[in-house]
């Protein structure tokens, strides 16, 4: 319905939320400049949950607004009632199952099914041989990762100044459909979830306390706090970005210059053939694509939920057991679903401008409350390191070709996370990317998001390491306290500032939005990918696809087996990496071929010094 | 899921990513605009109100604001302020919505004084009214074209406004110079406060006059200003009630009728008529004048007054108050009675301006010659613009763009 216009559904989803989120708005908004008199009488719980329902609500109603487009279609439509009762059950699952993809949509499913009995039945063997498993890939094949990355940043930056990057996408004539911001919040609030949010004052830190083997340095020193702040950069910043385009660029170049279909397996077109995609090879890596994305994601959504609960009990004493877990999971889910459903141009499109508004914001109320030159001080001298220190970082591993404990579990498992998330963003990117030149690809793929985060990451990162230093609050202790877990290294950060109570308001709205903002997409690149490939995904299918992908979440937080799943998702990133590697080889032997003749950045900036007035053919 | 008619000719790509012409961030045209404006006032409005009544509820004030030094005096002084300038903004609000230039410049120096408060005080609930007005000033100054119509007050109105402005000067200005002869007067701020209790006839009695002199002149005050004080309530207060009454109740009362002042006069109801209506909008009072209640009872539901009867007679003319009406439109649906209705007009008002539509445009001149200021053809002007689009030299659209703004 969503795909189509307004439904039925969806005006009765609009008529409830509405309401809904003024309601609860009202509350959280008299809670909030009334402390004492209304806080008191409503017990910690109820504000959680009313503060969440009046955010998720005015997600939800957001999403199901209509476009400007809509508004003149006929509001009543008669077809609908008539569907109804044309549609039985069985019918309707007929219909459904006959659009799938029967290996990209049936694996899958069933995978995830046995998985979760065998975690159930076995939960120690399970756990045992996937920890294992990721351990030997995070240490042995560390190199493969490293390497893969370092190749992905090459081939990117070579993309943005090199000849090939003037490649207009859907040739030279294709206006880009959607506006530059547009595309860019679109895509940065894709690729990035919660992550951002709980890292940013938190990694820095555990670098401070346990420094890395590459710089040497005593813990919490002077010298490792530079170190920190250099290697949270490195791990943020542009090689992790790099790993989207790569999957991202080879689809956007045959979807739109060759005429392939939108999958992840359109990578593979240059070594099969535009016409063969269809064979079990494609099937095979779609169907990874999924594993990637559903394991990624839906672990993320559980991760999320468990920190920011366990962020909440740190900062108000408000316990919550999975029952509360799997509400928030729940709830979240409902929001993603809905804006999954009503498309790119609604949900999907006003949720990464909400996000992106909320992070600017969050952003200038801090810089406006942070202790600016200790920031500037650290930030300067980060940066300054980063420079120096990026080549030799990307290259090292510890002990040769096998990474030390150090690199595997940091360095390595982070870029193992970001290749499984790279199918659906880099699909994604390719998906928005018509009437674009490949170098605004990069460019917004790669440069201005590693800008965002690592302009974030300093920011929040520099202060809580000036905080801890100075001895203003011990962040490393609350931590500890907490179990060692990241998700409550914000709050005592902001709490200390001035309007801290404001800033953990907006802290862990955009903990809601980010996470939302990645699920919704991930839903619908999930949905592209199982649907078989001459139809576009049904509403039913993306409703499906989000519905499975909170279950897995819910299923990870009742069988308590994030880690496992994680270490699932870790693995998944393993195959995509070689994907990444094929992929980028495809592509650079397809421009070689194709696209001979053109100019670099460097040969155009000459040809214009020397008064070069002929058409550069571009 | 059954809406979704597979179409195979449409790929994916096309049906989920590229279905409309382009696509924005933010639709810049829908949060920029004049009513954008209006509305962040009227949030900075509420918002000043509740922060007001938050910091006013707080047992310790905390004052860690940047403008916390530079407040001169008792800065708890300050906490009424947000309270206070909301009611101050809600009133603006009132008239930014009807584009008042004057409350388009009141608002402009409102708005950053409401921004003192949170300035000083900077807790975490002033934070959003920064905010807000931080958006809204820059708005307003954008929006300023649409704001540009004037106060427009009757010479009633204006008379008993200037008139209590000038007896509350005299009242204060004479009460302070005969401070001596007060009881409990002794500052300007008592003098002030005086005259109003006095004008407002609410007269607490902690000052009095103490000498003939200053009882001479306190009548001078009770007579004059409270004289003002309920005129000027009679005059602004009154019509806006008269308003309400006439909308709840649908055709005015001769009574009421008597009260209209400037009005315009529409005789005859057309297919015209509704989208006169609309450009004449609810800044002018309109009273449309036709003998047929089924038709009637549309505009009525517009909020419009209506007078039942035949445009045509003197008396329903009368009834409509022609002899005070600013402008007359004539537009029956038959032209022949269009000419009956002119002769009529002018006949009751000479001075009026009376314009007319001819269904026929044959008809133009001898409408003109029965005493019609102007006439227009409305199928003639159709035609003409329906030639020039079609032409491309000019789009209709573009000839009602200057009068959007100058309505």
């Amino acid at each position: 319905m969503g795909l189509q216009g307004v439904g039925p559904i969806e005006r009765m989803l609009r008529t409830l939320l509405g309401p809904l989120c003024l309601l609860s708005g009202a509350v959280v908004t008299a809670g909030f400049f009334f402390p004492e008199l209304v806080v008191e009488p409503v017990s910690g719980p109820t504000w959680l949950v009313l503060s969440l329902v009046f955010f998720g609500s005015g997600l939800g109603y957001l999403a199901v607004l209509p476009a400007e487009s809509d508004e003149d279609a006929d509001p009543f439509d008669p077809e609908s009632l008539l569907l109804v009762r044309r549609l039985g059950l069985t019918d309707t699952l007929g219909k459904f199952l006959s659009r799938q993809d029967p290996i990209a949509f049936g694996i899958p499913v069933v995978a995830f099914v046995l998985f979760f009995f065998g975690q159930l039945l076995v939960p120690a063997e399970t756990i045992r041989a996937v920890d294992a498993a990721q351990r030997a890939v995070t240490t042995y094949g560390g190199w493969l990762f490293a390497a893969v990355m370092a190749i992905a940043v090459l081939v990117s930056l070579y993309l943005l100044v090199g000849p090939w990057g003037t490649v207009k996408l859907g040739g030279p004539d294709a206006e880009p459909a959607y506006t530059y911001p547009v595309y860019f919040a679109m895509f940065f609030t894709a690729g990035i979830a919660a992550g951002i949010v709980f890292w940013a004052p938190a990694e820095a830190l555990f670098h401070y306390e346990t420094p890395p083997p590459y710089f040497g340095v005593e813990p919490r020193s002077e010298a490792a706090a530079g170190a920190a702040l250099t290697y949270t950069l490195f791990h943020w910043g542009i090689s992790a970005w790099s790993a989207y385009v790569a999957v991202g660029v080879p689809i956007a170049y045959y979807v739109y210059q060759r005429g392939a279909p939108l999958r992840v397996s359109t990578i593979l077109a240059p070594f099969l053939g535009v016409a063969n995609l269809d064979s079990i090879w494609c099937r095979l890596v779609d169907l990874l694509a999924v594993f990637a994305t559903i394991g990624g994601i839906a672990t993320s959504i559980a991760l999320v939920g468990d920190q920011f609960l366990a962020g909440i009990e740190f900062q108000w004493g408000v316990a919550s057991d999975t029952v509360g877990s799997v509400l928030f999971v729940a709830g979240l889910t409902f929001v993603f679903v809905v804006s999954a459903q009503s498309g790119v141009h609604r949900g999907i499109r006003r949720i990464a401008a909400v996000t992106l508004v909320l992070f600017g914001l969050f952003a200038v109320l801090f810089v406006a409350v942070a202790p600016r030159t200790a920031v500037l001080e650290y930030s300067s001298r980060a940066i300054g390191s980063s420079a120096v220190h990026a080549i030799p970082m990307s290259v090292y591993l510890g002990n040769g070709p096998i990474a030390s404990a150090w690199v595997a579990d940091w360095t390595i498992w982070n870029w193992a996370w970001w290749f499984s998330w790279a199918p659906f963003a880099g699909l994604f990117l390719a998906a928005l990317s018509r009437g674009r030149r490949i170098r605004t690809v990069v460019l917004t793929g790669v440069i201005a998001p590693s800008l965002a985060t690592m302009a974030w990451f300093l920011l929040l990162g520099s202060t809580s390491l000036h905080l801890q230093q100075t001895g203003t609050v011990d962040v490393l202790g609350a931590i500890g306290a907490a179990g060692g877990s990241e998700a409550v290294a914000g709050f005592p950060v902001l709490e200390s500032l001035p309007i801290g109570q404001l800033l953990v308001f907006g802290f862990l709205a955009l903990i809601v939005v980010f996470m939302t903002s990645s699920a919704d997409t991930s839903t619908l690149a999930v949905a592209v990918l199982a649907t078989k490939r001459e139809f576009a995904p049904t509403t039913g299918a993306i409703v499906f696809w989000g519905i499975i992908q909170g279950l897995v979440a819910v299923s990870v937080l009742v069988t308590d087996s994030a880690e496992v799943l994680q270490a699932t998702a870790v693995l998944t990133g393993a195959p995509f990496a070689l994907l990444v590697l094929v992929s980028l080889v495809g592509l650079v032997a397809a421009f070689r071929r194709h696209e001979r003749g053109r100019q670099s950045i460097v040969g155009a900036a000459r040809a214009k010094l020397a008064g070069d007035t002929e058409d550069e053919g571009g | 899921m059954g809406a979704d008619t597979p179409d195979p000719s449409e790929p994916a790509l096309e049906r989920l990513f590229y279905r409309s012409e382009r696509v924005r961030l933010v639709y810049w045209g829908e949060f920029s605009g004049a009513k954008a404006a209006v509305w962040l006032t009227g949030l900075a409005a509420v918002l000043s109100f509740i922060t007001g009544l938050s910091n006013l509820s707080q047992p310790e004030p905390a004052f860690d604001g940047p403008l916390a030094a530079a407040i001169p005096g008792d800065p708890v002084f300050l906490q009424f302020t947000g309270v206070l300038l909301a009611f101050v903004l809600g009133i603006l609000v009132f008239g930014l919505q009807r584009r008042r230039r004057i409350a388009w410049y009141l608002a402009l120096a409102v708005l950053p004084l409401a921004a003192v408060l949170p300035l000083t005080t900077l807790q975490a609930t002033d934070v959003p009214l920064l905010l807000v007005i931080l958006l809204a000033l820059p708005l307003l100054l954008v929006n300023r074209a649409a704001f540009d119509r004037p106060l427009e007050l009757t010479s009633l109105q204006i008379a008993s406004l200037s008139s209590i402005v000038g007896v509350g000067l005299y009242g204060t200005a004479g009460s302070y110079a005969l401070r001596d002869q007060f009881g409990g007067l002794e500052t300007w701020s008592d003098s002030v406060y005086y005259v109003i209790v006095t004008i407002a006839t609410v007269g607490y009695g902690d000052i009095t006059p103490l000498t003939t002199g200053a009882k001479w002149f306190s009548l001078s005050v009770i007579v004059f200003g409270t004289g003002a004080f309920t005129v000027a309530i009679g005059a602004l207060i009154v019509p806006a009630i008269e308003k309400r009454m006439a909308a709840a109740f649908g055709t005015m009362t001769p009574t009421e009728l008597t009260l209209l002042e400037d009005h315009v006069l529409v005789l005859g109801y057309d297919d015209i008529t509704e989208p006169l209506l609309d450009e004449l909008g609810i800044e002018v009072d309109v009273v449309v004048v036709a003998p047929d209640t089924d038709e009637t009872d549309e505009v009525d539901a517009r909020n419009v007054t209506v007078v039942a009867g035949d445009p045509t007679l003197a008396d329903t003319l009368e009834e409509a108050r022609i002899d005070d009406a600013a402008g007359v439109v004539v537009a029956t649906q038959d032209d022949a009675t269009d000419v009956l209705t002119v002769l009529a007009a002018r006949e009751a008002n000479q001075a009026v301006r009376i314009v007319a539509a001819a269904n026929d445009r044959e008809h133009v001149d001898k409408l003109e010659a029965v005493g019609a200021d102007e006439v227009i053809s409305p199928m003639e002007i159709g035609g003409r613009l329906l030639g020039r689009s079609v032409l491309g030299r000019s789009s209709a659209d573009s000839l009602f763009e200057d009068t959007d703004g100058g309505g």
